[in-house]
């Protein structure tokens, strides 16, 4: 190790005094990629909130519900308000300018800008 | 205005009694720890976890939090980015975790054989148990944590502002965080988890917007946007506007106004060297390496040509001699004299002299026309040679009748030839006239002539061209097609293939409509005849073109010096522009950006700009109401007049302006309504737990190990601080 990474103490030292299992001790075979730490929905799933009284609070009833105002339209590309709508790439545009910029995107842009509002074709 | 992390090694461990509280802020973008009861976290740093390879040594090292980048030149960070312990705001991969709070333990100075003080920790509303749990057992297990104590950061950051008065024991805290967003309503100092509500939308979704559409703007500039760079953006430029549409609206004008608010991120730059345009001397020297280059080229190929000559000559005279030498020998000697020349016979000696003189002649560039005239003189006496012609079949033997045959043919053969050349000459005459008429008018008006002859000549040649491309890519006038790399059956015939395809596929198809009538007009027999495959060849037209371009290019040269044959350089040709590369300019290196400084935060408002079907900000605060058990319009306004926003995107200028007028709107007319912000949105969180975990009653609201085990996962999921002590 380089003298200057020692000395900002960079690097978390593999043993230590204070803990009671060592982490080369729990996981002994070290960082494994294939072990599977439950994700989020994993763990919702495990939960079965559904055995528990509906009017009690859990991570699932507490989301928020849809939005009651009516959906907000703005250009894919600029930020304006957009009136229209190209049935060819998808995208909502606010002017001729930019549609003719949506209509010169190569079709890997058209996905990335459908995908930052989650209407990117996806292929599975 | 980025966050600080501070990573000091704490040295005053051993000083504090093993009944201070250690306090945990377990952020999903930082994380915060510290003593019970002081007035700051010791250690700040982000919750994210590298494990790169040390360069040196190969091991796989582990980097807790954000590090000078100037030290990790050492490590290979390809194979492994940054790591978060956090799927949206619940802690998950507990190995992560356990990195952290290695480091946090250690960098607070902990050295004995256990970390000998109750912690408390904060964690999500409504944790999931199997979360919870693994948290309780990593600390109880791992580290012999005493006791432990779970609680809301948000709910700690209310109590803490309402301890200094900001806000009332009644109303809202609006937390919008960092991969969440929470409104939680306090009814007598406590949250109502019941009123609660979760938005998956936060501080890294609005950051992630901004990286993506600045690299979506500015492809070029991609690596440029590190996370980082573009949190700093946030956090530097971004607000939110009071009224989004109207904000846009200014920059679609464009007025001055929004001329101001637009930012400008100048990227490293530095200036092109300037390319001189090459000086006369370059130019000349440049022009004479052409000129020797040309002139070895025709030099080769003049030696090339002359040794041609020479060897065509050398195999004449031997034939010559060959044939002189055949004339002394006696006529029973001629089979075994040829059989040693290597050929058969007389006449095939005789052939090979006519060939070879011939292409002696076109290889000395003498005309071909002579050559035919040779030939017709050798047989001249047409009549003497074909004698058996004009004899009837009848009086002649079956030899003399194959030999009457062979002579019939080789009449009509010569006789066609003559035709030729009779045909030859008279274009020649033709050609002789046009050429004197040419001359005439050349005389009359020179210019004009000119002209015309120019004009003509880039109307054929335009022509020709076409023809060639139109054979070589079929209809494939737009470029496109031919970049496109196709190789389907379509790209590969050429347009004469792709009419004969065509006609095929409609013959084969176009039948059984009704009656079918083909073949009663004459006009349809005409199919088969394009049909054919012959018709791929190409018809008289273009060849004639082709002559008459040539003939004009000629004429073109002998009375214009100016004139070059090839059209793309021609005078009269539209001049084709080569696209030059464009000097990159200090503007080429400028991030602009005006709407996205407000249009990246708005989604915290309108989280479906995002594609996230929740509502915002403004909305919650009535969603969160409407859920709460205990209504009454006292209660609600009560609420609304102690409106607390705290976390950290609640430091965008403009947020609580916007929010009040937001739940304005969907509040009743008259309605009290009054929005504050945190004294600190970002630490507060910590420094509520600090100041809870001090307090003498804290103790009760823990539970130890023995606890863990003994009252089992149910008791742990209805666990729940009382945060009024």
């Amino acid at each position: 190790m380089e003298r200057e990474v020692i000395e900002a103490e960079l690097v978390l030292p593999t043993y230590l005094n204070f803990k009671r299992i060592q982490m080369y001790d729990k996981y002994p075979k070290g960082q494994n990629r294939s072990r599977h730490w439950k994700h989020l929905k994993q763990i919702l799933q495990a939960e079965n909130y559904q055995n528990y009284p509906p009017d009690e609070p859990n991570y699932v009833n507490i989301g928020s519900p849809p939005s009651m105002h009516p959906c907000k339209r703005i250009c894919d590309i600029t930020g304006f308000e957009a009136p229209y709508f190209d049935p060819r790439t998808n995208l909502r545009y606010a002017n001729a300018d930019v549609f003719k910029l949506i209509r010169s995107l190569p079709n890997e842009y058209v996905q990335r800008y459908l995908a930052l509002r989650n209407a990117a074709v996806v292929l599975k | 205005m980025p966050f600080i992390t501070q990573t000091q090694r704490q040295s005053d461990y051993n000083l504090f009694p093993s009944t201070t509280p250690i306090v945990i802020d377990n952020g999903a973008s930082y994380f915060r720890i510290g003593w019970a009861g002081e007035n700051d976290p010791r250690l700040i740093f982000r919750n994210i976890v590298q494990r790169p390879r040390h360069k040196a040594t190969g091991e796989t090292v582990t980097i807790v939090g954000d590090h000078d980048p100037a030290l990790l030149k050492y490590f290979d960070c390809t194979r492994s980015g940054p790591r978060s312990a956090f799927d949206s705001n619940v802690v998950y991969q507990f190995e992560i975790m356990e990195y952290i709070l290695d480091f946090g333990f250690d960098r607070m100075g902990a050295d004995g054989s256990q970390v000998d003080h109750p912690v408390l920790i904060t964690e999500c509303v409504c944790n999931p148990v199997q979360s919870r749990s693994k948290m309780a057992e990593l600390l109880f297990e791992t580290y012999g944590v005493p006791s432990v104590a779970f609680g809301v950061d948000a709910a700690f950051s209310y109590k803490y502002n309402q301890q200094l008065g900001v806000c009332d024991k009644d109303g809202l805290a609006i937390c919008p965080g960092f991969s969440t967003t929470h409104v939680i309503p306090f009814v007598d100092g406590e949250p109502v988890y019941q009123g609660c509500c979760r938005t998956s939308v936060g501080g890294y979704h609005v950051t992630d917007y901004l990286k993506q559409l600045l690299s979506l703007k500015y492809p070029h500039h991609m690596t440029r946007m590190t996370w980082e760079k573009v949190e700093d953006l946030k956090m530097e430029h971004c607000y939110i506007a009071p009224d989004y549409a109207s904000e846009a609206r200014l920059f679609q004008k464009g007025t001055k106004e929004a001329e101001d608010k637009t930012r400008c991120w100048q990227l490293p730059w530095i200036p092109q060297p300037v390319e001189e345009p090459p000086s006369e001397d370059e130019i000349a020297r440049k022009a004479a390496i052409k000129e020797k280059q040309g002139q070895r080229l025709r030099e080769m190929a003049e030696a090339k040509r002359s040794s041609r000559i020479n060897e065509l000559e050398n195999e004449l005279h031997g034939l010559e001699f060959l044939l002189q030498q055949l004339e002394n020998v006696e006529q029973n000697d001629i089979p075994s004299f040829l059989s040693k020349t290597g050929y058969v016979s007389k006449q095939e000696i005789e052939s090979a002299h006519v060939k070879v003189t011939q292409s002696l002649r076109k290889a000395k560039g003498e005309p071909k026309a002579e050559q035919v005239d040779i030939e017709e003189k050798m047989d001249a006496s047409t009549t003497e040679k074909y004698p058996l012609i004009n004899i009837p079949d009848n009086m002649l033997s079956p030899e003399q009748l194959k030999e009457k045959k062979r002579q019939l043919f080789l009449k009509t053969t010569s006789e066609g030839r003559q035709r030729a050349k009779q045909k030859r000459f008279e274009e020649e005459l033709e050609r002789e006239r046009q050429n004197q008429q040419d001359e005439e008018k050349r005389l009359e008006n020179p210019e004009l002539y000119l002209e015309q002859l120019r004009a003509r000549h880039r109307e054929l040649s335009e022509k020709v061209e076409q023809r060639k491309r139109l054979k070589t890519n079929g209809g494939n006038t737009n470029g496109n097609n031919n970049f496109s790399g196709g190789v389907g059956r379509g790209e590969r015939l050429n347009a004469a293939q792709k009419e004969r395809m065509r006609l095929l596929t409609t013959a084969a198809f176009d039948r059984g409509k009704g009656e079918d009538t083909f073949g009663a007009r004459d006009e349809d027999w005409q199919l088969y005849k394009l049909m054919s495959k012959d018709n791929d060849d190409d018809d008289e037209g273009p060849d004639m073109d082709e002559a008459e371009l040539a003939r004009i290019s000629s004429r073109l040269q002998d009375i214009d010096p100016t004139f070059v044959s090839r059209p793309e350089v021609g005078p009269f040709q539209p001049v084709v522009e080569i696209p030059k590369f464009r000097r990159l300019t200090q503007e080429d290196y400028q991030v602009v950006f005006g709407v996205e400084r407000f249009r990246c935060p708005e989604i915290l408002f309108h989280p479906n700009l995002v594609g996230i079907d929740q509502v915002g900000l403004d909305e919650m605060a009535g969603v969160s109401m409407k859920r709460l058990p205990s209504k009454g319009q006292d209660v609600e306004e009560r609420l609304t007049s102690s409106i607390l926003i705290t976390g950290g995107s609640s430091l965008f200028p403009g947020m609580s302006e916007r929010l009040e007028a937001g739940i304005r709107m969907i509040r009743p007319c008259g309605t009290p309504i009054r929005v504050v912000r945190a004294s600190d949105p970002v630490l507060d969180a910590w420094h509520g737990a600090a100041a809870y975990a001090a307090a003498l009653r804290f103790p009760e609201q823990t539970f130890s190990k023995m606890d863990y085990y003994e009252k089992g996962e149910d008791w742990l999921r209805r666990y729940q601080l009382r945060y009024t002590l």
